[in-house]
């Protein structure tokens, strides 16, 4: 017993009560994390210094890597914010809703998630989804329950909807990108730049090669005339700013004012 | 697909793989310095390492199967023995790994499954957990909730407490207190306990039930009304029918034989298992500005309940003792 206490030895209570709040949240923006953490800290060891974020998080990811889980940071397809999540790193499959979620009901996130990763645009329309209503497992599912279990998916952070279309949330990507890449191999997309897995984002209307919106905004941060990195030709579309986590607190914009600004772009 | 996709891809994987495995080794150099003499070192989950795939996956976990592997060798001497850690390896390995320790892989398997269940607050049955590490391992078991929990308490400081003996089900607890993370922008938080903790007062002050009618009239005064949207609340039919009850605080059920019927609140398991009837008296003697023994029926049940706490925790004690050895 004693063995075992001194190998969790970096464990404290600091630690352990930012895992619970983490897990309890799901996903939280980098944000929240730092406060979350400071937050730990005072109710902990106030008297100590609050270590810095990058460290804080690869110590606790030392010792859950026995456990086979981490801590992972990703970055929100449509605006760059950085996310962090618990995940699983030895699922191969869509476990973690398993717990929450009915067969009927998994089974149409699955056919949604197909429905996503197959499209153009990364998003799937409500209506294309509905219609395969009839070919789930487990017990049969209605129209009308399965809108429901949508708007479950939505509020429980698996799925965003946006004007009727749904597509997956930061968190669903960080969870599953492993799971979606082994399963569907052929029709994933990724990125020409961070090579991530890509459900939204723009492309190359020459070549046909694709960039995250937050990589494409990074990539030609400082272009005056974008051109395609694979094939030079002029890059179409709108660039998109760099998420600045300083100015957007400042300037106060919500979030729902930001989101409608940008449009998907393919 | 754009041309040299694949390749691409393939060398983006040989890149993350170079750098994880300095990772890995940085990561496993830790938990290998860290460790004393473990009996439940951490052996590679070979049923995993299967299923993953090849070369996107983190290769650092790889890594710890290597070096930890060379922990579960030397358990009984207690040294520690770290193998360089190598990816490639580790799949060769970890076929060799699964005939050591499989109950400490089992034990991360269930640990994850605990995980996944204390964000749904749902108790969690002994059946179920069975299912999760296969019921052949049945008569290990015990050895492998025991080692579950620990990790549990260790890494989440989160206590498994037993909250129906005859069907073995178990909540999922905090033993760091309250959390009081009203600071950030979720919607979780203190108004809903501050919440609770009166219905819970006002059910146990009506007998430990009370019926709807007399949670509303209570609440009603509080200026808390039945689809009356409140600023802090919400919706409060919702909150305590459904809410609360989902997260096992409270029971809501049919009063037996009303016709018509008629409603009443009890507590839920985790109310029995996260509060107690003397902690609720002294929340309410302090609503009333006195003390829990101005209410002297209520005050000797809750005295009776503090024993029966009491006695139970040194059986669970010793029980955990017994299994120990």
């Amino acid at each position: 017993m004693q063995g075992s206490t001194k190998r969790m030895g970096i464990m404290t209570d600091v630690h352990r009560r930012f895992l619970q709040l983490l897990m309890t949240h799901g996903v939280l923006e980098e944000w929240d994390v730092k406060r979350l953490q400071k937050h730990c800290y005072k109710v902990h060891d106030s008297s100590a210094t609050v270590e810095k974020l990058e460290d804080f998080i690869n110590n606790i990811n030392s010792v859950l890597e026995s456990l086979y889980i981490e801590i992972k940071k990703g970055v929100t397809e449509d605006d760059g914010r950085p996310i962090y999540a618990l995940v699983n790193l030895a699922t191969t499959s869509i476990s973690k809703m398993a717990t929450d979620f009915a067969e009927n009901e998994l089974d149409l996130f699955r056919k949604a998630l197909e429905l996503i990763i197959d499209s153009e645009t990364g998003f799937a329309s409500s209506t294309n989804i509905l219609n395969l209503v009839d070919q789930l497992k487990g017990k049969k599912m209605r129209k009308k329950e399965a809108e429901h279990v949508l708007q479950k998916f939505v509020q429980s952070k698996w799925l965003i909807e946006k004007e009727g279309e749904f597509t997956l949330h930061g968190r669903a990507i960080l969870e599953m990108e492993q799971y979606i890449r082994e399963t569907y191999p052929d029709a994933v997309k990724v990125c020409n730049i961070c090579h991530g897995l890509l459900i939204q984002g723009q492309s190359c209307e020459t070549c046909g090669i694709r960039m995250h919106l937050p990589c494409v905004a990074k990539y030609f941060q400082s272009s005056p005339e974008p051109r395609c990195p694979h094939c030079n030709d002029y890059w179409p579309h709108e660039i998109p700013e760099v998420f600045n986590p300083e100015k957007e607190r400042e300037a106060g914009v919500s979030k729902s004012s930001k989101k409608s600004l940008r449009s998907r772009q393919h | 697909m754009p041309r040299g996709q694949k390749s691409k891809l393939r060398s983006r994987a040989k890149r993350q793989q170079a750098r994880d495995e300095t990772q890995g080794l940085r990561g496993a150099q830790v938990t290998a310095e860290e460790e004393g003499s473990p009996p439940s070192s951490p052996a590679a989950g070979s049923s995993q390492v299967s299923q993953r795939a090849p070369p996107t996956s983190s290769p650092g976990t790889g890594d710890s199967c290597e070096s930890s592997e060379g922990g579960a060798q030397n358990a009984d001497t207690g040294a520690q023995e770290r193998k360089p850690g190598n990816s490639q390896a580790a799949a060769a390995g970890s076929a060799q790994s699964s005939r050591r320790d499989p109950l400490t892989r089992k034990a991360s398997l269930l640990v994850q499954y605990l995980l996944e269940k204390y964000n749904t607050k749902e108790p969690i049955t002994q059946a179920d957990m069975l299912k999760v590490i296969n019921k052949k391992y049945k008569e290990y078991f015990p050895e492998i909730l025991r080692r579950t929990s620990e990790r549990m308490e260790l890494v989440f400081g989160l206590e498994m407490k037993e909250v129906n003996t005859s069907s073995h089900s178990y909540v999922l607890i905090s033993k760091l207190g309250p959390s009081t993370e009203g600071t950030l922008s979720g919607t979780r938080g203190l108004p809903k306990t501050g919440l609770l903790m009166t219905l819970l007062g006002v059910i146990f002050m009506k007998g430990n039930r009370a019926t709807e009618a007399e949670i509303w009239e209570f609440l009603n005064v509080l200026g808390i009304y039945a689809g009356r949207r409140h600023l802090i609340f919400g919706e409060p039919r919702k909150l305590i029918t459904k809410d609360l009850v989902q997260e096992k605080y409270l029971e809501y059920r049919q009063v037996p034989d009303s016709d018509p019927p008629i409603f009443e609140f009890l507590w839920g398991p985790r109310a029995h298992a996260e509060t107690s009837k003397m902690k609720v008296l002294e929340v309410l003697a302090k609503i009333n500005d006195t003390n829990p023994s101005s209410f002297p029926s209520l005050y000797e049940e809750a005295l009776r309940d503090e024993e029966a706490r009491a006695v139970e925790k040194s059986f669970t004690q010793g029980y955990k003792q017994l299994c120990m050895q």
